[in-house]
C-alpha cells in the first residue's frame, strides 16, 4: 500500500533569470513499511523532496499524496495535524527543544496532541527505552552526545506512531560508528516497526541500510534501485568466500 | 497548555540577565503608576477625614455656598425647621500655632460654640474643671477654653493653665477651664472657646461659618435635610464642605498627571520587551520551526509566546506591585514630613484603591503582553522550512519600509496639527510625532549614526566603524531602543522647558507683585480660608511705623462662581498700585486699577479666568454671604501668591460690604528713601511679634524664600525627569546586553585574530553611544513641541507664562543621554571586554 | 571473457584488422605496464569470436604484400556485446571491466554509458545491502573483518563510480583516445580501409 505518492512533483525556487528548477517532474511512490534512502550530489533537490512531502513547502506544480489525502488541498492547520499524527521528522541539526529534557522532547508530538502529560510522557520513555536512551530519560540536550541527541529525535519522530519518517541527513554530523547506529536504528523502524521511511544521505553506507535508493541528479530522479534483493545477496557473499 | 508554562519558564530562565532586565523594565512602569496611585489616596483620605472630623458627628452641618461666614440667626431658622431637635451655631477657624510658646501642635482648630445650645447637638462629657458656661459667653467675661483630654495632654496644658492663640488683634489668651472626654476628632485637635470670644478672636462680627444641628429621633432625615435646605435657599449648602471637591478635583489631576507619567514609562518599557522578544524570536527560529515541524500549529506558536509574554508580565507586575508599595510608604514618609510642616493634618499611610490595582496589573500585563504580540506573530509566521536554514537578516525588515512611511505620515499630521491653534490639537499632534518617530526609528538609525559616528570614527577609526557596523545590523532592536531614550529625552525637555517656563514667569510674578520692602504674611499661606487674619490695626501700626513710605494690605474671603469656589481678593486699589501691582495680562493695565473703586468690578486672575472661560469685560454672577451678585471683569492681572488659585480682586470696600471681612492676611510695606532699614525692620519685627500667625520678611529675605522654593521644585522636577529618563538607561543596558551576547562568538574572533580587551570594549562604548545619538536627536526634536504644548496647556489653566526655550533642558538631555549611554555600557562592555577567546568561539 | 569482450566492443566502434585490434586495445588501458596482452591471444580470441559466428572475417587484398583480414562485428556479436554492457561486474574483478564499459559505451552510440554506470551502481548497492546486513549479524569478528573489506572496496568502487559519473560529460567530449595516424612501411591505400 502507497503512503506516500508524487505526481510530476515540481517545484522551482525564484523567477525569471534567477529561477531555479530544485525538483523537476518528480514521480514516486513508498510503500508502507519501505525503507528508502534517497542519493545524489550536493544541490540536486533532495532536501527540497523531502520537505515537499513533508508539507513543510508548497510545490510549484504537481501534486504529493500522503495517506491518500492530497496535502495541497489541506489548511496549514490541516497539514499541521496530519505532521503531527502520520510523519515524524529526523533533522540533521537543531532537532530538540535546548530547554527541554530528552523525554519532554520525545514527548512533544503527542502533548502538542492534547495527549495527557503522563500518558504521554510514559510513550515517550517508552520509544526512548527502544531507542537505548532507558537510562538518560532526565538529560537535556547540551548533556547528550550527537549520536544521543538523534536517538532522542528518533524517539519524537516515532513516538506518534506514524505512518512515515523522514531523515534528511540523520547522521551527517556524526562519526561513522554513531551513524552505523543511527541507520540501523532507522532500518529497525522501517523492518520492525512497520514505518515507511525516506532518508537522504549521502554516505553509501548509511544507504546500503535501506531497501531502496532513488538517486537524483538536477532535481530529477535519475535512477530507482531496488537493493534488498535475495538472489544478488548470494552472489555477493558468494564474493567475500562466505558461502 | 502546560507545555507552554513549562517552556516559559525554562526560557526565562535559561537567559537570566536578559529576563532580569526586562523584567526590570516592567516593574519601574508598574512601580511608578502603583506607588503613586497608593500614595494620593491616603492623602485624600486624610484631608478629607480631616475636614469631616471639623463637621463633628451631627447630623447636619449648613456652611453658606460661598464658604463666607453668614449671619448667626440662621441657627434659630435651622432651629425652627420640623424634625430638627437642636441647632446650635458654631465659628470655626484653622489657626496655625506660633512656634512660641510650643504647644507641640502646628496648627489647632478654634470652634467657638453657644453654651446655651451647643450641648444639646453634641453632648460633651465633663472629663476634668467644668464646661463653657452661659456666662463665660458674656461680653465682660474672662476668655475660657476647653478641649478634649487627648489635645490638652498633647499641647501640655493643665486646667488653669493659659494658652495664647492667633487672632485678629494679635493673639489672645484664654484660659483652660475644663477638659472633655470626647476623643479626639482624628486628624485635627480642637479647641472650643465661647462664640463671641470667637468672633472678636476672627473679626467675624455676629456672624457664624457653620450651623451644626441635630435631628428628632423620629424624624425622616432626608425629608429634613430638604425642608432645611428649601428654608434656607441656595445661599446655604447643607451637610458638604464646598472646598472638598476641589481639593479632590486637584488630587485627581495629580493623579491623572502620575499615571500619564507612569504609562510613558510602562512605554519604554513595552520597547524593551518588544526588542526582548524579537531577539527571542531570532535567537528560537530553529526551535520554532522544529515545534512547527513537530506539528506545532501557528496558534501553539502565537500561544507560546504569548504565554511566555504573561509570565514576564507577571513576574514584572507582582515585583511592581512590590516595588510600588515600598515606594509609595518612601514617598508618603516623604510628603508627610513636607505637608506637615505646612498643615495641621493626620498621619496617612499608603491606600491600595482597587482603581490602582486594576491599572497597575492592567497597564503591565497589557504592555507586555502588547509589546510581545508583534514578535509572537512574527514567531508563528516562521515555517518549518525557514527555521531549518540559517538565517539572514532580520524577520522584521521587510515592513521596516512601509512602517518608516506611515511614521512620517503621523509626523506630517502631527505637526500639522501644533500649528491648528487649538491645545487640544498640539497634544494630539505632540502624541502623533512621538508615534510616527517611534515607527521611523529603525529606518532613521542608518543616516543618524553615519552622521554621529564620524566623530567617534575621528578618534577610534577600526572600533567606530565595528561599532557602526554593528548597530545598523538590527536597525529594528536599534530603533526600538531609541524610541525608548527617545521618549525619556522628549520628556526630559518637556520637564525642563516647563521649569523654565513656569519657574521664570513665577519669578515675574514676585518681583511685581510682592516686591516690596517689608513682607507680613501668615505663616500658613497653603490654607488661606483657614488662616486668621489681622485687624486693621496692624496696617495702621505699619503706617505709623518711622521711615515707613506705603503700606498696602490684601484681604482674603471665599466666594462661589460657576459652582466653583475661587478667592476673592480685596485689595485698596490706590494703595495697592502705589507700591507693588500685578502682572498684567495683555489688554490691562495699571490703568484698570483704578476701575475697581467702581462698585462691581473685579480684576481677575488668569487662572480664574482659564477656568471659567471669562474675559476682560465679561459679566458674571458671584455668590456672596450677601446673595448673587454681579461683577465685570475690568482686568487681567497675576500676582505671586494666588496666581495657583481662581482669584478675583475687589476692592476692600466691596468686600467689607458684601463679605463682611476687614482682616488683613497680607501687608506689604515701602520704606521711605534713605531711611535706616535695620531700624525699620526692628520696629517692624517688634510689631510682628504680636502677631504671630504672621511672618516679616525683608525683599531680600523674601527673595530667598522664593529662590529656595524655586530650587526645591527644580529639583523635585529634576528628580522627576531623571526618573523617567530611568527606563531608557534600562533600554539601552537591555539592547547592549542582547547585542554583546548574541555576538559572543564574533567577539571572540575578533580577539583571536588580535582585538584587544580595550578594543572591544571601546566597540560596545561607541555602539551605545552611537545608540543613544539616535534617541537623544529625536527626543531634542519631538521634546520641543511636548514643552511648548505642556506650557500652552497650564497656560489655559490660567496660570500665564511666556514660553521659555528650554536651552538647560536640551542640554540636560543630551548630558543625560551621553551620560547614560556610557552607564548602560559599562556592564556589557566589561562582560565583552573579559570573554574568554576559547569559549567564546565555542559558544553556541 | 574480458579481453574477448573489449575485442567486441572495438570491433562495435569499427571493423579493425587484428593488429589494429591489439594496439587499440593498448592505447584504450594506457600501455602494456598496465595491462599486457598479447597478440596471439587476439588472434586466437578473433578465431574463436569467428568461430562462435560473432565476427566476421573480410579478406583486403594489399598492394605488394600478403592480403590483411579486417574483422567486423556480426548481429549476434552485437547481440553479444549488448548483454555484457547490460552486465553487472561483481566487486571481486570488477576494476578493469567496469571501466572498460563505461569507456567503450562512450564510444559507441549504441551503447549508453549512463546506463552502464546505474547498472553498475545498482549492482554495487545492492551487494552492499546483503554485506552490510551480513555484517550487523556477523557472529564471528573473522567474519565481520572480512565483509568490513569488502564493504569498504564496494565504497571506493562507489566513490569511483560517482566520480566516473561526474566526469562522464568531459570524456564524452574527449571521446575515446584513438591511435594517432602513424605512416608505417609503404603508403597505403585511401580507399582500402572503410
Ligand atoms: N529557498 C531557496 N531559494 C532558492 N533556491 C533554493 C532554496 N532552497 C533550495 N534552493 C536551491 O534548490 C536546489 C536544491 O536544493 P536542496 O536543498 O534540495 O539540495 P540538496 O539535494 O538537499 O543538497 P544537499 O545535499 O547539499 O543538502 C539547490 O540548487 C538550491 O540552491
Ligand atoms: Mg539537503
Amino acid at each position: 500500500m502507497a503512503i506516500v505518492e508524487t505526481k510530476g512533483l515540481t517545484k522551482v525556487y525564484g523567477s525569471g533569470e534567477t529561477a531555479v528548477v530544485a525538483l523537476d517532474h518528480v514521480d514516486l511512490t513508498l510503500d508502507a513499511g519501505e525503507f528508502v534512502a534517497v542519493m545524489g550530489p550536493s544541490g540536486c533537490g533532495k532536501s527540497t523532496l523531502l520537505n515537499l512531502i513533508g508539507g513543510l513547502d508548497a510545490p510549484t506544480s504537481g501534486t504529493v499524496v500522503i495517506d491518500g489525502r492530497e496535502i495541497s488541498t489541506l489548511s496549514d492547520d490541516e497539514m499541521t495535524r496530519l505532521r503531527r499524527e502520520r510523519i515524524g521528522f529526523v533533522f540533521q541539526f537543531f532537532n530538540l527543544i535546548p530547554v527541554l529534557d530528552a523525554s519532554e522532547n520525545a514527548a512533544l508530538p503527542l502533548v502538542l496532541n492534547g495527549t495527557g502529560a503522563a500518558e504521554a510522557r510514559r510513550k515517550a520513555e517508552e520509544w526512548l527505552g527502544r531507542v537505548g536512551l532507558g537510562d538518560r530519560l532526565r538529560a537535556r540536550p547540551d548533556q547528550l552526545s550527537g549520536g544521543q541527541q538523534q536517538r532522542v529525535a528518533i524517539a519524537r519522530a516515532l513516538v506518534s506512531e506514524p505512518a512515515l519518517v523522514l531523515a534528511d541527513e540523520p547522521t551527517g554530523n556524526l562519526d561513522s560508528k554513531s551513524s552505523e547506529e543511527i541507520a540501523s536504528l532507522l532500518r529497525q523502524v522501517s523492518a520492525e516497526w512497520g514505518r515507511a521511511v525516506l532518508m537522504v544521505t549521502h554516505d553509501p553506507r548509511i544507504a546500503a541500510h535501506a531497501d531502496r535508493i532513488v538517486f537524483m541528479r538536477d532535481g530529477r530522479v535519475v535512477d530507482d534501485t531496488k537493493i534488498a534483493d535475495a538472489a544478488s545477496a548470494r552472489v555477493a557473499m558468494e564474493r567475500v568466500g562466505l558461502l | 497548555m502546560s507545555i507552554a508554562l513549562r517552556l516559559a519558564w525554562r526560557y526565562l530562565s535559561g537567559r537570566k540577565l536578559r529576563t532580569a532586565l526586562t523584567t526590570l523594565a516592567i516593574v519601574f512602569g508598574v512601580m511608578l503608576i502603583f506607588g503613586l496611585n497608593g500614595v494620593l489616596p491616603g492623602m485624600r483620605d486624610a484631608m478629607q477625614r480631616m475636614m469631616l472630623a471639623a463637621i463633628g458627628e451631627v447630623d447636619l452641618t449648613v456652611t453658606s455656598a460661598s464658604s463666607a461666614p453668614f449671619p448667626a440667626e440662621v441657627a434659630q431658622r435651622v432651629a425652627e425647621v420640623r424634625g430638627v431637635g437642636a441647632a446650635t451655631p458654631v465659628a470655626r477657624r484653622t489657626v496655625a500655632m506660633p512656634a512660641k510658646p510650643d504647644y507641640k501642635v502646628t496648627s489647632l482648630v478654634v470652634v467657638g460654640i453657644d453654651p446655651a445650645t451647643a450641648y444639646a447637638v453634641r453632648p460633651m462629657p465633663v472629663a476634668d474643671g467644668r464646661l463653657l458656661e452661659e456666662r463665660d459667653d458674656a461680653p465682660d467675661a474672662a476668655p475660657a477654653a476647653i478641649a478634649s483630654r487627648a489635645t490638652a495632654e498633647k499641647m501640655g496644658v493643665k486646667v488653669g493653665d493659659a494658652i495664647v492663640l492667633p487672632s485678629a488683634s494679635g493673639t489672645t489668651e484664654v484660659t483652660l477651664v475644663g477638659t472633655i472626654d470626647s476623643p479626639a476628632p482624628p486628624g485635627s485637635d480642637e479647641l472650643y472657646v465661647p462664640l463671641s470670644l470667637a468672633q472678636e478672636m476672627f473679626a467675624l462680627g455676629d456672624r457664624i461659618t457653620d450651623v451644626d444641628a441635630v435631628f428628632e429621633a423620629t424624624a425622616d432625615r432626608t425629608a429634613v435635610e430638604r425642608a432645611v435646605k428649601d428654608r434656607l435657599g441656595d445661599a446655604y449648602t447643607i451637610g458638604g464642605i464646598a472646598t472638598e471637591s476641589t481639593l479632590a478635583a486637584g488630587f485627581d489631576a495629580a493623579a491623572a498627571i502620575f499615571n500619564v507619567l507612569g504609562f510613558f514609562a510602562l512605554a519604554m518599557g513595552g520597547f524593551i520587551i518588544l526588542n526582548t522578544f524579537r531577539t527571542v524570536v531570532a535567537e528560537r527560529r530553529h526551535d520554532i520551526g522544529m515545534l512547527r515541524a513537530t506539528g506545532a500549529s501557528r496558534r501553539t506558536i502565537l500561544g507560546l509566546f504569548l504565554t511566555e509574554s504573561l509570565l514576564q508580565g507577571a513576574i514584572g507586575t507582582g515585583l511592581g506591585l512590590l516595588a510600588g508599595w515600598g515606594f509609595a510608604v518612601f514617598v508618603s514618609g516623604v510628603l508627610r514630613g513636607y505637608i506637615q510642616g505646612l498643615m495641621r493634618m493626620e498621619d496617612f499611610g499608603v491606600v491600595f484603591e482597587p482603581q490602582a490595582w486594576v491599572l497597575a496589573v492592567g497597564l503591565g500585563m497589557g504592555v507586555t503582553v502588547l509589546a510581545a504580540v508583534v514578535p509572537a506573530r512574527a514567531a508563528a509566521r516562521i515555517t518549518p522550512l525557514d527555521a531549518l536554514r540559517p538565517q539572514i537578516g532580520d524577520v522584521y525588515e521587510k515592513a521596516a519600509t512601509r512602517r518608516a512611511w506611515a511614521g512620517l505620515a503621523l509626523i506630517v499630521v502631527g505637526a500639522a496639527l501644533l500649528f491648528v491653534g487649538s491645545t487640544g490639537a498640539m497634544g494630539l499632534g505632540c502624541v502623533l510625532i512621538l508615534v510616527g518617530m517611534s515607527l521611523g526609528a529603525a529606518t532613521a538609525v542608518k543616516p543618524i549614526t553615519d552622521a554621529t559616528s564620524r566623530a567617534i570614527e575621528a578618534v577610534y577609526r577600526s572600533e567606530g566603524g565595528v561599532a557602526r557596523a554593528n548597530l545598523q545590523r538590527n536597525p529594528g532592536r536599534a530603533g526600538a531602543t531609541a524610541s525608548a531614550v527617545m521618549i525619556s529625552i522628549a520628556l526630559v525637555v518637556m520637564i525642563f522647558g516647563m521649569t523654565s517656563s513656569v519657574l521664570g514667569g513665577y519669578g515675574e510674578y514676585a518681583k511685581r507683585t510682592t516686591g516690596t520692602d517689608f513682607l507680613l504674611i501668615p505663616n500658613n499661606l497653603i490654607v488661606s480660608g483657614g488662616a486668621v487674619g489681622a485687624g486693621p490695626e496692624l496696617a495702621q501700626r505699619i503706617r505709623a511705623t518711622d521711615g515707613i513710605a506705603a503700606v498696602a494690605t490684601l484681604r482674603y474671603a471665599p466666594a462661589v462662581v460657576q459652582g466653583m469656589t475661587v478667592q476673592v481678593i480685596g485689595i485698596d486699589p490706590d494703595e495697592y498700585g502705589r507700591i507693588a501691582s500685578f502682572r498684567w495680562t495683555e489688554g490691562s493695565s495699571d490703568a484698570d486699577l483704578e476701575r475697581l473703586n467702581r462698585p462691581g468690578t473685579v480684576i481677575a486672575n488668569g487662572n480664574f479666568r482659564g477656568q471659567t472661560g471669562l474675559g476682560k469685560g465679561d459679566t458674571f454672577t458671584m455668590m456672596t454671604p450677601a446673595g448673587k451678585r454681579t461683577f465685570t471683569i475690568v482686568g487681567g492681572g497675576n500676582d505671586y501668591i494666588n496666581a495657583k488659585l481662581p482669584t478675583v480682586y475687589v476692592s476692600q470696600d466691596a468686600l467689607a460690604e458684601l463679605w463682611g471681612v476687614t482682616t488683613d492676611i497680607m501687608v506689604l510695606a515701602n520704606a521711605k528713601e534713605g531711611a535706616d532699614r535695620a531700624a525699620v525692620r526692628a520696629a517692624l519685627e517688634g510689631i510682628a511679634r504680636d502677631y504671630p500667625s504672621f511672618a516679616l520678611y525683608d525683599s531680600a529675605e523674601w527673595q530667598k524664600v522664593t529662590d529656595n522654593l524655586f530650587a526645591q521644585l527644580r529639583a523635585t522636577y529634576t528628580t522627576l525627569a531623571l526618573m523617567l529618563a530611568i527606563p531608557s538607561l534600562l533600554a539601552l543596558l537591555n539592547t547592549l546586553a542582547i547585542g554583546v551576547l548574541a555576538r559572543t562568538r564574533e567577539i571572540g574572533m575578533l580577539r583571536a585574530v588580535g582585538a584587544t580587551r580595550r578594543q572591544v570594549k571601546r566597540m560596545v562604548v561607541g555602539e551605545s553611544l552611537l545608540l543613544a545619538s539616535v534617541g537623544v536627536a529625536a527626543g531634542l526634536v519631538a521634546g520641543v513641541p511636548l514643552s511648548v504644548f505642556v506650557v500652552k496647556a497650564i497656560t489655559m489653566l490660567g496660570l500665564e507664562f511666556p514660553y521659555v526655550f528650554p536651552w538647560s533642558g536640551m542640554a540636560a538631555a543630551v548630558a543625560i543621554g551621553l551620560a547614560f549611554a556610557g552607564l548602560a555600557a559599562w556592564y556589557p562592555a566589561r562582560q565583552a571586554a573579559k570573554l574568554d577567546v576559547i569559549r567564546a568561539l565555542r559558544y553556541e | 571473457m574480458s579481453v574477448r569482450a573489449a575485442i567486441l566492443g572495438l570491433l562495435a566502434q569499427r571493423p579493425r584488422h587484428g593488429y589494429e585490434l591489439h594496439e587499440a586495445f593498448e592505447a584504450l588501458v594506457g600501455g602494456r605496464a598496465v595491462w599486457d596482452l598479447k597478440p596471439a591471444q587476439v588472434y586466437t580470441t578473433l578465431q574463436r569470436l569467428e568461430e562462435a559466428g560473432l565476427v566476421v572475417r573480410t579478406a583486403v587484398r594489399r598492394v605488394g604484400g600478403p592480403d590483411q583480414h579486417v574483422f567486423a562485428l556480426t548481429e549476434a556479436g552485437r547481440a553479444e556485446l549488448d548483454r555484457w554492457y547490460a552486465e553487472g561486474v561483481h566487486s571481486s574483478h570488477q576494476r578493469d571491466e567496469v571501466f572498460l564499459k563505461i569507456v567503450l559505451a562512450l564510444g559507441d552510440e549504441a551503447a549508453d554509458a549512463e546506463a552502464v554506470i546505474r547498472a553498475q551502481r545498482a549492482t554495487l548497492y545492492r551487494d552492499l545491502h546483503e554485506l552490510t546486513t551480513h555484517r550487523s549479524e556477523a557472529a564471528h569478528l573473522t567474519q565481520a573483518m572480512l565483509l568490513d573489506k569488502a564493504i569498504m572496496h564496494i565504497e571506493a568502487d562507489l566513490r569511483w563510480l560517482e566520480m566516473a559519473d561526474a566526469r562522464l560529460h568531459e570524456m564524452r567530449r574527449h571521446a575515446v583516445p584513438v591511435l594517432p595516424e602513424r605512416r608505417r612501411g609503404r603508403p597505403r591505400a585511401e580507399a582500402g580501409d572503410r
